[in-house]
């Protein structure tokens, strides 16, 4: 009888026993998951921390490389060639008087061209580095952008914002702003053989959206960003982005054509005045 | 027949709840329409299975019939059933095949067991409880359940387990075959018609997870949604 009872004890035991390990197993298991995931999570963060900072060190590099570019250009060839000008100037004086017509002619020509390339080294500049966005804000070099363009392209493009006063951003903000803007008028005028485009600049209290609209054929963005080269656009776009906290939809209207939208959280210049920039002054661009 | 019905529930209540307790899971998992899902439709029709032969022996039982041939009966069908959900969760392929292996193999087992611990298939009043069915069946399901876990957090497949159907359903069968694990070769010298022997609490131990077991399972088909089942 003592044995019998010794025996259920010894299995009462060992079955709570048995139990209490069962219980600390799914214990275990959930603790162990919860842990495992965080972990993940913090790589994960970690990763991606990493890559943005890459990546704008990469888009910092590319501001200044091109107001490098632009500022040798500017102090350069510009005085070069402004210099040139002033010879040939000078020069045009000395053949007028010799009354030789070939001579003046080539002369003429001589400063035509001149002209013509400091027209062209002033545009190069400018497309480099965007001062007006600089000195006067988005919507002004959005509105240069527009007008440079329709003079040059059979083009009609719109632009609209909510706000006649659009509040200035930060300097990063801005630039990619309009540098997303930019690729996506290029895009439409490469690609989308449109005829007119519509550029809307929105702000509420949290949000800057930007939307740019094209009458062309319109586009699949997954299959692009698939095909290696053709995506990288698109891919700088989602880069730029990626920076400032910002996410990019696109979308197939139902007339035809495309829109891309990209939307960036509203981000205001500090409270001290930027200083004015000068697109030839030698410095290190912070985006 | 009710009388005798409830006279049995009132003098064996723990034994007789996971009777009942068998529709909670079965009607979650019809209303919730999860049966679409292939490993809730093999529970399903688990639940479905036990909850019959738990009536038919609950019947008995209030009746004082011996219903044990229909418990060694469960045992090959409980296995296959509730092992069969693993193989849909396991992605490792050896994994699948050894689950796949260990199915004839076990039923034979069994069927070999109950031919052996009953000398008399037919004389259903003296049967007993088999002897090594049960628990040969609780340490290869403590197996399969050990590896599903190894392998859930190895992989991470699964974001949160506590919205995840089958880890509920799991932790379910951890704790019923634990707790019967240590019981079950006991029940064969225990639970004989003619010489019963009160093993006292431990009678209830497997009984008490069973119900725990499935309250468990409608813990976690209540956390089945219908597109977001994760493989």
């Amino acid at each position: 009888m003592q044995n019998n009872d010794e025996l259920k004890l010894a299995l009462l035991i060992a079955s709570l026993a048995m139990l209490m390990m069962a219980f600390f197993v799914i214990a275990f298991v959930m603790y162990y998951q919860k842990k495992r995931f965080e972990e993940e999570k913090r790589i994960n963060d970690i990763e991606k921390n990493y890559n943005r900072l890459l990546l704008d060190t990469a888009l910092n590099s590319e501001e200044t490389e091109r107001r490098r570019i632009a500022q040798d250009l500017h102090d350069d060839i510009g005085t070069m060639l402004s210099l040139t000008k002033l010879s040939l100037n000078q020069l045009s004086k000395l053949v007028a008087n010799s009354g030789d017509e070939k001579e003046e002619s080539i002369m003429k020509k001589s400063q035509s061209l001149v002209e013509e390339t400091i027209l062209h080294v002033r545009r190069i500049t400018r497309d480099l580095v965007p001062t007006t966005l600089e000195r006067f804000g988005l919507m002004e070099a959005i509105e240069e952008f527009i007008h440079k363009l329709e003079e040059d392209n059979n083009l009609v493009i719109a632009f609209q914002s909510n706000t006649e006063e659009f509040p200035r951003q930060g300097q990063k903000l801005e630039l990619t702003l309009y540098r997303i803007m930019q690729e996506l008028v290029n895009n439409a005028i490469k690609h989308a053989s449109c005829t007119k485009i519509d550029i809307v600049l929105e702000i509420d209290e949290e949000m800057i959206g930007l939307r740019v609209t094209d009458n062309g054929v319109g586009f699949d963005p997954e299959k692009i960003k698939e095909s290696n080269l053709a995506g990288l656009g698109l891919l700088g776009i989602e880069s730029r982005l990626a920076i400032v906290n910002g996410t990019v939809q696109y979308e197939q209207p139902a007339k035809g054509g495309s829109s891309a939208i990209a939307r960036i959280p509203v981000n205001p210049a500090s409270g001290n005045k930027p200083e004015p920039l000068h697109p030839f002054r030698r410095e290190r661009v912070n985006i | 027949m009710l009388e005798s019905y409830f006279s049995y529930i009132i003098r064996q209540p723990v034994i007789s709840a996971p009777v009942f307790l068998n529709l909670l899971p079965i009607l979650l998992i019809w209303r919730k329409r999860a049966y679409n899902e292939k490993l809730l439709l093999i529970l399903f029709v688990y639940l479905i299975l036990k909850l019959c032969v738990d009536l038919v022996m609950f019947d008995l039982a209030s009746h004082r019939q011996n219903n044990v041939i229909y418990y060694n009966v469960s045992i090959p069908v409980r296995y296959v059933l509730t092992s069969w959900m693993y193989y849909y969760e396991f992605d490792n392929k050896s994994h699948r095949r050894w689950l796949l292996f260990s199915w004839p193999l076990f039923v034979g087992f069994s069927m070999w067991d109950i031919i052996h611990t009953n000398s008399s298939i037919g004389d259903v009043h003296d049967q007993n409880v088999v002897l090594y069915s049960a628990t040969i069946e609780s340490l290869l399901m403590l197996f399969w359940i050990m590896l599903y876990f190894y392998d859930t957090i190895r992989a991470l497949k699964i974001p949160n387990l506590l919205t995840y159907p089958f880890f509920w359903i799991c932790s379910g069968l951890l704790l019923f075959y634990s707790s019967f694990l240590f019981i079950a070769p006991v029940m064969h010298y225990a639970a004989r018609w003619d010489q019963w022997m009160d093993i006292g609490t431990l009678d209830y131990i497997p009984y008490v997870f069973e119900s725990v077991s499935l309250i468990l399972f409608s813990i976690g088909i209540a956390q089945y949604r219908d597109n977001s089942y994760a493989k």
